[in-house]
């Protein structure tokens, strides 16, 4: 609603400035789908979920007995999904009615979790990453209730037939496929239904073990973090269905942009697109600065801007999913919200009074002074009047970017992923839990 | 046109002062009223029985606000403070300092998460309901806030004063988008936003209310022929399929206008004194209505044109 007074032409831009920061003693922090929470992970194995309206915390999820590894929401934001060192994953439904909030679902594994994350259309899918490096695809829903293993068949001319280890697992947009980083730079490529692989890609010119995965939200675009200090941008290819006989795609995908940092050569923890997919950010690895790098990827992906968060070294970063806002976390703990602050415009303080961006010549209309008999300026006015107003229908803004892709029923794989769907129905709300403590 | 043939059903009587504020809650199940002896009072709005009696404020209140789950009721009172009441516990769950004078209008916004005042003081203030916390300070006006609300999506509040000037703000970041003003300049006393928040209902203390579209600054319909000139008078949309507003009059009677074509289309009478507080059901054709002192009853309407 507040978009069209503040800018109504302005597309998303980068933010340039901190608005506020969160004293979270986090390790990460992740804006939820819609933008209204951020859940942050902590050392002490306890999730924090804030509000960043009030800019408070709303919910502690209290779980993990080590560190939270990864934390993800689904669509709606009423599940929550926390991945720990203490070798479990929690999934959590904040629209339970107690706090602290109950735990919905613990998944018990057999190593350290590294990371974890729901499958875009259906929180029972989860996808977790092992410290050993393993991938397994969880599915809670009773009808496929399974715990599979994402294994790269054995080709057998490798040496010794030793499969690298599995560094990074993330769900593409659509959830029809998983993308797994190995630690020997290569991508490999399952479908999440049948669970088979679809696709091998090397990287060309090779590119050291990979360390993270960002999608646009398209889904056709892929930007990833490797052991080189160096961020690649790749276009997805098409990926035909599985072969039944186990045959896959082998290819060689060769970036459409490389991102670093020719000076300093600095690595990446983690990088993030804006939710257009026109910027991207990346979080640079100093040990003694928070400097997060601004591409304009519409531009041929040119650097644009650095951002400069202060001393705390940077660990991580997250773009907002609908506005130019991202959040960093620091090494101390805390969560920087960045904004791009619009300009105070104090003609809106004063009635019928409009600014103009230059020096316009004033000239008098012909009829301007001349004075109108009032009945007929009040016929007039009655007249118009007699339009008839809509107070009802809500416009919708086009803004904001769509979540999901809608399935038509004739994709298979969407089809598959929509049975025996969760209950994370939009317009659940979360409970208001009033603060005890006096003040 | 469709008429209305709205019938008094129920007579309510309980509060010993004047009554400033009614507010159905969003399920439609309960009304709240609150008045210059210091109560809250929470009626049952279909039999009319009284439910619950909230007693805490020090000086009278002017108005009450539920958050959208109807767990909880704010009230803006004289004594400078807004409390917050738990509904399930039916007590006080929050006592919201800060305001310097007389606090007098309130609202949530749809998340319930945040509230926001107006007062004598001349500010508007956003509160982080759940911490009692001041989030925002606006030096919004130059003279008493009586009206203030968020749009239907929480980005914009709007606020009106008694210096006659309607203003919009963004609700993130306090920014002031939007000023209003009729040429003449009359007292604001009352705004609202439509259901789809594209327009703004502002009762004046020259006996008129206006729906202005705010993104043209333009005035698109205006309704005529009660008597305001000296109260701060509520007027309300209709929540169902009718399309009309209600508003109170300090001739005793409430006027209820078609939404579209601007005319009078019924005239309730019954009170005697000035209608202050006045209520739109939320999904049926029902008006609660209460005035000042001379007449402590609360009337609840019910529309029996028989078309729904």
């Amino acid at each position: 609603m507040n978009e069209f007074l503040i800018s109504p032409f302005s597309a998303i831009t980068h933010p340039t400035t901190v608005q506020t920061s969160l004293y979270a003693y986090g390790s990460f922090a992740k804006f939820d789908p819609s933008g209204r929470y951020i859940g942050v992970g902590r050392f002490d194995g306890v999730a924090s979920i804030w509000d960043l309206e009030t800019r408070a915390a709303i919910r502690f999820l209290d779980g993990h007995v080590k560190t939270v590894t990864s934390l993800d929401w689904s669509r709606n934001s009423r599940y929550v999904l926390t991945s720990s060192k203490d070798w479990n994953v929690i999934v959590w439904d904040l629209a339970a009615l107690w706090d602290p909030p109950q735990r919905y679902a613990t998944i018990r594994c057999d190593a350290p979790v590294s990371s974890a994350s729901f499958h875009p259309r259906n929180s029972q899918i989860v996808l977790a990453l092992l410290s050993t490096g393993e991938v397994y695809l969880i599915d809670l829903r009773k009808t496929y209730r399974s715990r599979v293993e994402l294994v790269e068949p054995d080709d057998g001319d490798e040496e010794g037939g030793r499969r690298s280890a599995m560094t990074v697992a993330r769900f593409d947009p659509s959830g029809k496929h998983v993308f797994i980083g190995t630690h020997s730079g290569s991508i490999l490529v399952f479908s999440t239904r049948t669970k088979a692989m679809v696709a091998r890609h090397r990287i060309a010119g090779g590119a050291g073990s990979l360390k993270g995965f960002d999608f646009a939200k398209s889904g056709r675009r892929l930007v990833t973090n490797s052991s080189d200090r160096t961020l690649r941008q790749f276009i997805v290819p098409q990926y035909p269905h599985p072969d039944p006989d186990g045959s896959f795609l082998e290819t060689e995908l060769e970036p459409t942009h490389r991102f670093s940092d020719p000076i300093n050569k600095t690595a990446w923890h983690t990088m993030s697109y804006s939710p257009d997919g026109e910027w991207l950010a990346g979080g640079a690895a100093d040990p003694a600065t928070h400097k997060i790098y601004i591409w304009d990827i519409s531009n041929d992906g040119q650097f644009a801007s650095t951002l400069d968060g202060g001393r705390e070294p940077l660990a991580y970063l997250h773009w907002h999913p609908s506005k130019s806002s991202i959040a960093s976390t620091t090494k101390q703990g805390n969560v920087l919200i960045w904004h791009s602050p619009n300009p105070e415009r104090w003609g809106a303080f004063a009635g019928g009074f409009e600014e103009v961006d230059e020096n316009v010549e004033y000239e008098e209309k012909e009829d301007e002074f001349d004075i109108e008999d009032e009945e007929e300026t009040l016929k007039r006015k009655m007249k118009a009047e007699e339009e008839e107003v809509d107070i009802d229908t809500v416009i919708e803004e086009t803004s904001r970017p769509q979540n999901l892709i809608v399935s038509n029923g004739d994709d298979e794989d969407l089809a598959w992923a929509d049975e025996d769907p969760d209950e994370d129905a939009a317009g659940w709300t979360m409970k208001i839990i009033m603060d005890d403590e006096e003040m | 046109m469709s008429g209305t043939n709205f019938k008094p059903k129920y007579i309510l009587s309980g509060h010993s002062k004047s009554i400033s504020s009614l507010k159905f809650s969003p399920d439609g199940s309960l009304l709240a009223s609150s008045g210059a002896d210091k109560l809250v009072k929470l009626w049952d709005a279909h039999t009319g029985e009284i439910l619950r009696t909230l007693e805490g404020h020090t000086e009278g209140i002017s108005d009450v606000a539920w958050s959208s789950d109807g767990e909880f009721l704010a009230s803006a009172s004289d004594d400078k403070t807004i409390k917050i009441w738990s509904m399930e516990l039916g007590t006080e769950a929050k006592t919201l300092l800060g305001h310097t004078n007389f606090v007098f209008c309130l609202n949530y916004n749809p998340h319930s998460n945040i509230l926001v005042s107006g007062g004598f003081d001349e500010t508007v203030r956003v509160w982080d309901v759940a911490r009692g916390k001041s989030l925002k300070v606006l030096p919004a006006h130059s003279d008493p806030v009586t009206s203030v609300g968020f749009s239907h999506d929480g980005t914009l509040i709007v606020s009106c004063a008694m210096d006659g000037l309607i203003r919009i703000w963004d609700a993130d970041s306090g920014q002031c988008l939007k000023t209003l003003v009729d040429d003449d300049n009359p007292i604001c006393s009352h705004v609202k936003f439509s259901p789809n928040s594209r327009f703004v209902l502002v009762s004046t203390q020259d006996s008129t209310i206006r729906l202005w579209n705010y993104h043209t600054s333009r005035c698109v319909k205006t309704y005529t022929g009660h008597t305001n000139r000296t109260y701060c008078i509520p007027a309300c949309f209709s929540g169902t399929k009718h399309k009309y507003i209600v508003s109170g009059s300090e001739d005793n009677k409430i006027y209820i206008w078609d939404l579209q074509t601007r005319k009078i289309i019924q005239v309730l009478e019954g009170h005697r004194d000035v209608i202050l507080a006045l209520a739109t059901h939320p999904s049926e054709d029902i008006i609660a209505s209460a005035s000042m002192e001379k007449d402590l009853n609360i009337r609840i309407w019910y529309n029996e044109s028989g078309e729904t």
